[in-house]
């Protein structure tokens, strides 16, 4: 602490003074312990307000320390007025000023003015001086500040003067009219006086007017303080509730509240000892007043003065403090919870519907009337309370809880307990309505920015309660839903099983050639969604969802901007897709279901200019014959039943997609229901319904005997033929799945594509690949069936005079007998049958039928039988596998030529049908587009030359070609083709010669 | 280690060269020794008396009565001190009535308070000396704290003006 020192510079009157008082100081500091600084400093901080500025006159010492800023700013931030970032903001204002200025001074006396660049060095040079220069402009600016501040004052205080002189006067006079009080007013208002912010409405404002500058922070708390503490201090002495300055000072109601506002938050600048009291009392008053106002709102409520008393006293409780009092009051009495006409009855939608359904009407009636007065609400919540948006918010929050939810529960109840089916369009629909609703209120003005958010959080909140149930009822009905349809086809399969069975075998053969053609045409359209599927994803599945959609609305505005997009090729969808759901029609409905169509068609394309028509009709066409005929493999799995499947997936996800958009938690758990149901769908359509029917059909394959089978000419075997239909509509199935995913769950963002854990990718991959696997078995046992039967064919159409014309009836007659004996003997029927046909088709010489270059029958009929199976399976599924397939069949048939070969006798000049033969074999493998197998091929017909060379002259060259393994690429061996060799009719007369000129090098040696 | 915290006990010095012996747990009150303590480790105690040489033997028996007295309060966090609306308590009956003593003995309490750092009971110092000025003008302020006036007339009147907004009415 100061040391009792005496200042040089004290003036001479004052010096003999000061002695004196330094020798009693010198005295006092022996006796008295001193306190350093800083514990003064804290000793100030328990000092109310006016005795710290008491102490601000003791010493420049404690002056410094009471004038310091921190000390100020503290009470000014308690206050809430204080603004770092405004001070800031100031501080660095003013420091750019000086340094402009100091730039400026630097460069004049630089003398360097002409040169603009000059102020980047001079500032340089003054950065020198920056902290010196700092501390001036600082106070430089206080000062200025300051200034500014004092003429403002006091041309406010002339005004003021004169203002308050008549309000004073008025008041007075108003004080009179009660009779007395009018001494204590005058004398109490006296204090403003000297103050210059003495300015009532100044008065109200002076926390908002404070600024937030450094180095003025206790002038700023000075002018609260002045303005405040009179009343401050008045209201914690007064006795009740009439008393107060503040109630006589300021009349009307909002004055009263701002001013009350001020002092609680002035009252948090106060913490001096007992601060905590006089708090306590300035909230007491403040509650007196606030219970006073709330009366007079519910009086104006009572009356719905709302421009009146409703609005002005909301506000007054806005001002006076953040509370809801007015709020709650308001909301909790409104007339709208017990309007009858708001409240209606819930169960309207279940009585006004058929039995065990529900119609949506009645809750979209409910919510038009609920949207239309709440708005009106929000209208006059806007002309009533200052801060609207919260309110009505507030107010919204309140309508879900007692209306909607009221409205909503029981309705959930009864149909839960009715019928499941229109408990979940319930849910789902009442949802859909009431985050309309919650989309289309128009809240008051500055609220519109969080109604999504707050529609969201709403229907959420109204939902909340009966969420889990729902998804869950939801994935079960669909499973329920989806097992009873396949449990049903396949009991209804097992009543008709024997008779169909025998129909389908036995009528099969008719239509064979039906069934090629549709399937030629079936394959056209199946190709097509792969090549335009990304384009037309929309386009492909909407269409599509009038049969199970329980949303009426939805699918009239996917097919308008679906049709804007559609191109040429998605009319052709557009065409199909409508036609599958007629599948249930059954066969003898396919004729008008081939002309009903085209009004499709014409809906479809009058909605986009497509300049090419008739392709559409053509295919949507056979995509109607397609329905009929599938009933070939009704037995084995119906598409029908796929896309009912489909269809209803799709309601259910259509019905729980609404709840994903809520968002967070809830949203999630949609979204995984949602995928659950996907699963679901495809486990149900997957395992307990295709591959029973892939099963079936191998099980089929697998049982075919050639040989029990009469009718060898249609060019197809049955079953394969069967089960590449099969495969067919497994793969059309497979793309259902494919665009189904694509467009209702990978679109709308329900799974993840890229996701690999996903459950619904997974289940996705998983039935791909059942179908993958199916389709592999049943075409392993089909190419053994495939071989079966040209073996069959081989053996019981090639006539041993084809490839030995020259050996003459009787000698032909008992070579061929030879042949096939070992085959036909078990069944001796069909080879007589053929030959009899031979017989009567060959009515021909020998003789002319060696003119006949071309290739035999039977060539021709393996060819197309293999042709037509292979081709049956292009687009239908992966290239890999078709690939496999193909090979495999090439190989297995070159095994069944070479096998034939071996048991046909060869003349020369039969030796020309067969090259044709093996031809015909070469150009059919040369479309299968597969090198390996080319070269099987190619050796065989270089093979089949070797009949052709006249042995008796030539049969040196021949040993030559048979020990010549290059020529056949390797395929055969010497010795492999010697055995061929040995199939010449004339071998037994060559022989000698050929083995000679074979081994006879050797011979000539020895 | 062994003997149990609050029955352990620790020997002070005075600047007289008085030792007093107090409990373990009323003399870490003050921060100084606690921090001493838990530097130093419990053996270094054990033997030897710590020496206080700022504070004389009266005040330090003061003070141990009030650390007697206080030995159960919660220890105060440091972000305390930030917080002004906790200065707004009141001294509690028996502090004031501990605090009625000369002038004096209150600065030296203050003192050794500050020095042994013991936030609490300076704080209940600061408040008494606080409430003793409280209302007084500022030349009985200057006798308080024995503080000469270095200002001139004329500066006096001008502060005295410039903060007219706070004075009493």
């Amino acid at each position: 602490m100061s040391l009792p020192s005496r200042r040089p510079g004290v003036g001479g009157p004052a010096t003999k003074n000061s002695i004196l008082q330094t020798l009693q100081a010198a005295e006092m500091i022996d006796s008295k312990a001193v306190l350093p600084a800083e514990i003064l400093s804290t000793i100030l901080d328990y000092l109310p307000v006016s005795d710290q500025i008491r102490c601000a006159r003791v010493s420049q010492r404690m002056r410094e320390m009471v004038y310091e800023d921190s000390r100020w700013v503290a009470r000014l931030r308690s206050m809430g007025c204080w603004d770092e970032a405004a001070a800031r903001r100031r501080f660095d204002e003013a420091m750019r000023r000086r340094a402009a200025s100091n730039a400026g001074f630097a460069a004049g006396r630089g003398g360097v003015s002409n040169n603009a660049a000059g102020g980047a060095p001079g500032a340089g040079a003054g950065a020198g001086r920056g902290g010196e220069v700092n501390r001036q402009s600082l106070l430089f600016d206080a000062g200025l500040e300051e200034e500014r501040r004092k003429v403002l004052e006091e041309q406010k205080l002339k005004e003021l003067k004169e203002k308050e002189q008549q309000q004073q006067q008025q008041q007075q006079i108003a004080e009179v009219r009660d009779g007395f009080e009018t001494m204590k007013v005058a004398g109490t208002t006296h204090p403003t006086h000297h103050d210059p912010s003495t300015d009532p409405e100044a008065l109200l404002q002076v926390i908002k007017n404070a600024r937030s500058i450094r180095g003025l922070a206790r002038q700023e708390y000075g002018k609260i303080y002045g303005a405040l503490a009179p009343f401050y201090f008045d209201l914690v002495r007064a006795k009740t509730h009439t008393d107060p300055l503040v109630f006589k000072v300021f009349r009307d109601p909002e004055r009263q509240a701002q001013m009350l506002a001020n002092l609680r938050a002035f009252a948090r600048s106060d913490w001096a000892e007992g601060a905590s009291k006089r708090e306590e009392k300035v909230d007491t008053m403040t509650g007196i007043f606030e219970s006073a106002v709330l009366r007079e709102f519910e009086q104006g409520y009572e009356f719905w003065d709302v421009d009146g008393r409703m609005n002005k006293y909301a506000h007054v409780l806005a001002v006076l403090n953040e509370s809801n009092t007015a709020v709650e009051l308001f909301i909790q009495k409104h007339p709208i919870f017990t309007d009858r006409e708001v409240l209606a009855n819930s169960m309207d939608c279940v009585n006004q519907a058929l039995a065990d359904s529900i119609t949506l009407e009645p809750s979209r009636r409910f919510f038009e009337v609920l949207a239309g007065k709440v708005n009106e609400q929000a209208g006059i919540i806007q002309r009533i309370f200052p801060n609207a948006g919260d309110v009505f918010w507030a107010f919204v929050d309140k309508v879900r809880e007692d209306i909607v939810m009221e409205y909503a529960t029981p309705l959930f109840d009864e149909t839960h307990e009715r019928s499941i089916p229109s408990y979940l369009k319930a849910v789902s629909g009442l949802f859909e309505q009431m985050l309309q609703f919650l989309r289309t209120i128009t809240p008051p003005k500055g609220a519109e920015v969080q109604q999504g958010v707050k529609a969201k959080e709403l229907a959420l909140k109204a939902f909340e309660p009966h969420l889990d149930l729902y998804l869950q009822d939801e994935t079960d009905d669909f499973i329920r839903l989806a097992e009873g349809q396949v449990g049903e086809w396949e009991k209804k399969l097992s009543e008709q099983e024997a008779s169909a069975e025998s129909f389908y075998m036995g009528s099969f053969a008719n239509r064979q050639a039906d069934k090629k053609d549709f399937l030629t045409s079936f394959r056209k359209v199946v190709m097509m969604p792969v090549t335009v599927l990304p384009t037309t994803l929309t386009a492909f599945s909407l269409p599509s969802l009038p049969l199970g959609s329980p949303f009426a609305s939805k699918p009239v505005s996917s097919t308008a901007n679906g049709s804007s997009v559609l191109t040429q090729e998605t009319a052709y969808h557009g065409a199909r897709v409508p036609t599958p759901p007629p599948a249930p029609t059954p066969a003898p409905a396919a004729a008008s279901d081939v002309l009903s169509p085209p009004s499709t068609i014409d809906r479809d394309s009058s909605n986009s200019p497509l300049p090419d028509k008739a392709p559409t009709d053509e295919l949507a066409a056979k995509a109607a014959l397609m329905t009929s005929r599938l009933e070939g493999i009704k037995s084995l799995f119906s598409i029908e039943v796929a896309l009912s499947l489909v269809h209803a997936a799709k309601a259910s996800l259509g019905r729980m997609a609404v709840f994903i958009q809520l968002g967070g938690q809830a949203g999630e758990e949609a979204r995984e229901q949602c995928e659950t149901i996907f699963v679901a769908l495809l486990r149900i359509l997957g395992n307990k319904h295709v591959k029973p029917g892939f099963d079936r059909a191998v099980v089929h394959l697998s049982q075919y005997n050639p040989r029990e089978v009469s009718e060898h000419d249609k060019g197809g075997v049955a079953p394969l033929v069967t089960f590449i239909e099969l495969v067919n509509v497994g793969d059309l199935i497979s793309q259902m799945i494919d665009v189904f995913y694509e467009q209702q769950l990978a679109g709308p963002k329900i799974a993840d594509r890229n996701d690999f854990m996903d459950p619904a990718g997974l289940a996705k991959k998983k039935f791909e690949q059942m179908l993958d696997e199916s389709v592999a078995a049943g075409l392993n046992k089909g190419i053994d069936v495939l071989m079966d039967e040209v073996e069959y064919i081989c053996a019981t159409t090639q006539l041993p005079t084809d490839y030995n014309p020259g050996g003459g009836a009787g000698a032909a007659a008992t070579a061929a007998g030879g042949t096939i004996t070992p085959s036909g003997a078990n069944t001796p029927d069909p080879t007589s049958t053929t030959f009899d046909k031979r017989a009567s088709t060959l009515t021909l010489p020998p003789g002319t039928l060696d003119m006949d270059i071309g290739p035999t029958r039977t060539a021709q009929r393996i060819r197309d039988l293999v042709a037509s199976h292979t081709s049956m399976l292009v687009g239908s599924t992966d290239k890999s596998m078709l690939d496999v397939f193909n090979g495999e069949v090439g190989l297995r048939l070159f095994a069944a030529v070479c096998k034939h070969l071996k048991r046909q006798r060869i003349s020369t000049e039969g030796a020309i049908k067969l090259i044709a033969d093996m031809a015909l074999y070469f150009e059919y493998i040369r479309t299968l587009k597969n090198q390996d197998l080319l070269a099987y091929f190619r050796a065989l017909r270089e093979l089949s030359q070797i009949y052709l060379i006249d042995a008796r002259h030539h049969a040196k060259e021949m040993a030559t070609i048979i020990a010549d393994g290059d020529r056949f690429g390797g395929i055969f061996r010497a010795e492999e083709v010697y055995e061929y060799a040995e199939r010449r009719a004339d071998w037994f007369q060559v022989r000698r010669d050929v083995e000679r000129a074979m081994y006879g090098l050797e011979c000539c040696l020895m | 280690m062994s003997a149990d915290k609050s029955t352990q006990k620790v020997t002070l010095t005075s600047n007289e060269g008085t030792n007093v012996e107090v409990d373990r747990a009323v003399a870490e009150r003050s921060m100084l020794i606690k921090n001493l303590i838990d530097d130093l480790g419990d053996e270094a105690i054990i033997g030897g008396a710590i020496p206080i040489p700022n504070v004389n033997d009266p005040v330090l028996r003061k003070v141990i009565e009030w650390c007697e007295h206080h030995r159960n309060d919660a220890a105060q966090t440091a972000d305390d001190e930030n917080d002004n609306r906790k200065k707004t308590t009141d001294i509690d009956e028996w502090d004031q009535k501990f605090m009625q003593v000369d002038q004096e003995m209150l600065f030296e309490i203050i003192l050794a308070a500050n020095y042994l750092d013991i936030k609490a009971l300076l704080d209940v110092g600061c408040k008494t000396v606080a409430n003793m000025i409280k209302g007084k003008s500022p030349e009985e302020i200057r006798k308080t704290f024995n503080i000469t006036n270095d200002f001139t007339r004329e500066e006096e009147e001008q502060i005295r003006r410039e903060n007219e907004w706070a004075e009493d009415r």
